[in-house]
């Protein structure tokens, strides 16, 4: 979330044309607290019946719980690209994800 | 007498224990490029607090949306 954070000007062109939504199964208040607590610039979102992680394919080995796995819808409603599961400690996965979305938004 | 009750314990209740528990979930594949991203609804929030109106992701066709999920709030992951 952090790296997110950090690098949403470049990465996700600050919120122009790219929406980043970040999903768990947490409950929205612990969400709305985590994101104000931290200053994260993008939507969270509570998936808190792991509904939305069922349907697509992101749930965790433990039961209640979302993975790591991303997705990128582009226009078309489509999935563009995924990383699954993302590698967040991992550099070249950001600069996936950025080339991925360069190659859809601009 | 004893291993009569056992037995018939044992069959009815075997099956009970032998059950998945409910919160049990089968972990299907993630969905492939090209699969049509499935709409939802979920409640939203930003820093600045919960949303007014849930989430929905066919109000946002026509741009780029990325899905990260995560495991847990407050977690590396």
């Amino acid at each position: 979330m952090h790296a997110y954070r950090d690098q949403y000007a470049q990465l996700f062109n600050d919120g122009q044309d790219v929406i980043l939504i970040a999903i768990s199964a947490d409950p929205i208040d612990t969400l709305a607290a985590w994101a104000r607590d931290d200053q994260f610039q993008y939507v969270m979102a509570s998936d808190a019946d792991t509904e939305v992680g069922r349907m697509y394919g992101a749930l965790a080995g433990r039961a209640g719980l979302t993975n790591r796995n991303l997705f990128v819808v582009g226009p078309d409603g489509k999935i563009a690209y995924r990383a699954v599961p993302f590698r967040e400690v991992d550099p070249t996965a950001y600069e996936e994800l950025g080339a991925a979305l360069d190659a859809i938004v601009r | 007498m004893r291993m009569l009750i056992t037995a018939a314990l044992a069959l009815t209740l075997g099956p009970a224990l032998a059950a998945q528990p409910a919160a049990a979930q089968e972990p299907s594949p993630p969905l492939e490029v090209g699969a049509t991203a499935p709409d939802f609804t979920i409640p939203g929030a930003t820093r600045y607090g919960v949303l007014k109106e849930p989430i929905k992701l066919s109000d946002f066709s026509g741009k780029t949306v990325v899905l990260a999920f995560f495991f847990r709030a407050r977690t590396r992951g």
